[in-house]
């Protein structure tokens, strides 16, 4: 077997630990599924209307789209940022440089284990949005919200991990995570859309990276966009901040490995 | 042909290594080398670069000069195939809590070409009552030991043990001494650094004493400042009312009173004792508490290091 072969299955098992680990851990579980399900439950029960301002389109399928984008920010942002911090102020890190195992494949399976959480979290929000609420099914346009969510989903992951620099001790890292992204998602379209809002609002708005995840999420479930919803408005944006993602977690991660 | 040259040359080498901070000379110059299959013991006071140094050797910081080869491999470099090779045992390390004795031997064995099964590990520490109990739920004796099993799931030939029985109760300690001394026997190499002066005299084959950033004496542990050399101490206590006087003449031989209990101190300890024993026996006289000792590996240790006042130089783990 070649190594990359044996990395590959080594990846593979570690994704398995890491889902044991999550799962155990009934605070992160609760944050990841229960608590964006909930908000979709309250706020489609809450709001049988429809959005005038987005040409009539229904609570539902305005809610369901943008609780999505904030369940990729708790799963692929809050909680990757924590489990990193945690891993790294329990000297865990430190032990795992010791042994044999790459960085890459001990960092490929705590991604792979957020990503199984975020699918999971998706499943459900779709089967409340959908069947339930009787949200509009995406049909072709599965295509462009799958797009969005995965490139979505890789933003905020590079971007929680860097974000671990910023976590000193890992039990007040959720409140400090909280208050770099609750201004975000008030401004993103994800609690009520801001379209009506100032410009300069939106304008700031346009630069932060959960602004095109939602609405390129929400233009699948608006009745208004046919096709395959690829929106290369919010796609682009996106593969930016994949870019800037990318290039703050490699900064962060070399000097997590430096040697003084 | 590498591996065969890797094998023949020395477990551990160290040669002139310095490590310089901003202020700090912390590692002065130090040298040494560590055959395979021998258990070295780094001992020193706080503050005398001991940490730093191990944290070379191990490939956690590089030297500002000089030269550290771990079996044949610059750990600075930390390539795989050398820590492959090797187990350490850290001072505080992390565990992932929520995972159970069992599923991190057996995650951690899979990072390792070769492996030791996670039974046998448990067994070795005597974790049998608590393989489906997570880290979490564990003392901080069993976390010693699970970090010691963690150490050995590779099967390392080099296993570096940093303080591995703090916090053990004496029996703990005990057993993981003896399986330690069982791994040498197989032929692995131990870098150990250890408070304990009873751990360095039972388990270590050679040691070394580092005082303000340099080497200041390494031997055996019987033998280091020039302890084999040093004079016998006899020591009994005299019935009441009795003084030195009544003993017999001891050629070269100090003798002195502290509390009661005499103190003689001889390079002849042989004839000392015979004649201070048969003295006791003609005369019908009782010697309570008698013992003869050499002067203990703490005794050396404490004069080799007395010269140095114990400070928090050390640097910091940088994050």
């Amino acid at each position: 077997m070649t190594t990359t072969t044996t990395d590959l299955k080594l990846a593979a098992w570690q994704v398995r630990y890491q889902q044991r680990s999550f799962w155990r851990n009934k605070r992160a579980a609760f944050f990841s599924i229960a608590f964006p399900a909930l908000f979709l439950v309250i706020f489609g029960g809450l709001n049988g209307g429809h959005l005038k301002v987005r040409g009539d389109l229904s609570f539902v399928d305005f809610y369901t789209p943008s609780i999505m984008a904030y369940a990729v920010v708790l799963i692929c942002f809050n909680s990757t940022a924590l489990i990193v911090a945690t891993l790294r102020e329990r000297d865990v890190l430190k032990r795992v440089r010791t042994t044999p195992i790459p960085g890459v494949v001990y960092g490929a399976g705590i991604v792979g284990s957020m990503a199984i959480v975020l699918l999971i979290a998706i499943g459900v929000l779709f089967v409340i949005g959908v069947p339930l609420y009787g949200a509009h099914v995406p049909g072709a346009k599965t295509i462009g919200m799958l797009l969005t969510l995965i490139l979505g989903a890789a933003v905020f992951t590079t971007l929680g991990i860097a974000a671990a620099k910023l976590i000193g001790k890992p039990e007040n890292g959720a409140g400090l995570i909280t208050i770099i992204t609750l201004p975000m998602i008030f401004l993103s379209n994800i609690w009520f859309p801001i379209d009506g809002a100032p410009q300069w609002v939106q304008d700031i708005a346009k630069v932060m990276p959960l602004r095109p995840l939602a609405d390129g999420l929400q233009s699948a479930f608006d009745p208004r966009f046919g096709g395959t919803a690829i929106m290369w408005r919010d796609l682009i944006p996106l593969l930016i901040w994949l870019t800037i993602g990318a290039v703050l977690m490699t900064w962060y991660l070399r000097s997590l490995n430096r040697r003084a | 042909m590498a591996s065969r040259y890797r094998d023949r040359v020395p477990a551990i080498e160290v040669h002139e290594v310095h490590k310089r901070y901003d202020d700090v000379h912390a590692v002065r110059g130090v040298s040494f080398d560590i055959d395979h299959g021998d258990v070295f013991c780094l001992l020193g006071p706080n503050g005398a670069g001991k940490t730093t140094l191990t944290e070379i050797i191990e490939g956690h910081r590089v030297p500002s000069s000089g030269n550290v080869s771990v079996l044949g491999y610059d750990p600075g470099k930390g390539p795989r195939a050398l820590r492959d090779r090797i187990g350490v045992v850290l001072q505080s390390a992390g565990i992932q809590e929520e995972l159970t004795v069992g599923e991190l031997l057996e995650m951690t064995g899979r990072w390792y070409s070769k492996s030791l099964p996670p039974d046998h590990l448990i067994d070795l520490v005597e974790l049998d009552a608590k393989r489906d109990t997570r880290v979490q739920d564990l003392s901080g004796g069993q976390r010693r030991r699970l970090d010691l099993a963690l150490g050995l799931v590779g099967d390392p030939d080099v296993l570096f043990l940093d303080e591995p029985t703090t916090g053990f109760d004496p029996h703990a300690r005990r057993h993981a001494w003896s399986t330690i001394r069982n791994l040498c026997d197989t032929g692995k190499t131990v870098f150990l650094t250890t408070h304990f002066m009873d751990e360095a005299q039972y388990l270590a084959d050679r040691v070394a004493v580092m005082v303000d950033g340099a080497i200041v004496a390494s031997g055996p542990p019987e033998a280091i400042g020039g302890r084999d050399e040093l004079p016998t101490e006899i020591r009994f206590a005299l019935p009441d009312g009795m003084d030195t006087g009544v003993l017999p003449a001891l050629p070269d031989a100090a003798i002195s009173t502290d509390d009661g209990v005499v103190l003689v101190t001889t390079s002849h300890g042989v004839e000392a004792a015979h004649a201070i024993t048969g003295w006791a026996l003609a005369s019908g006289t009782a010697l309570r508490q008698f013992s003869v000792a050499q002067p203990t590996l703490e005794d050396v240790y404490l004069a080799l290091t007395s010269q140095s006042v114990p400070d928090e130089t050390e640097p910091q783990e940088s994050r």
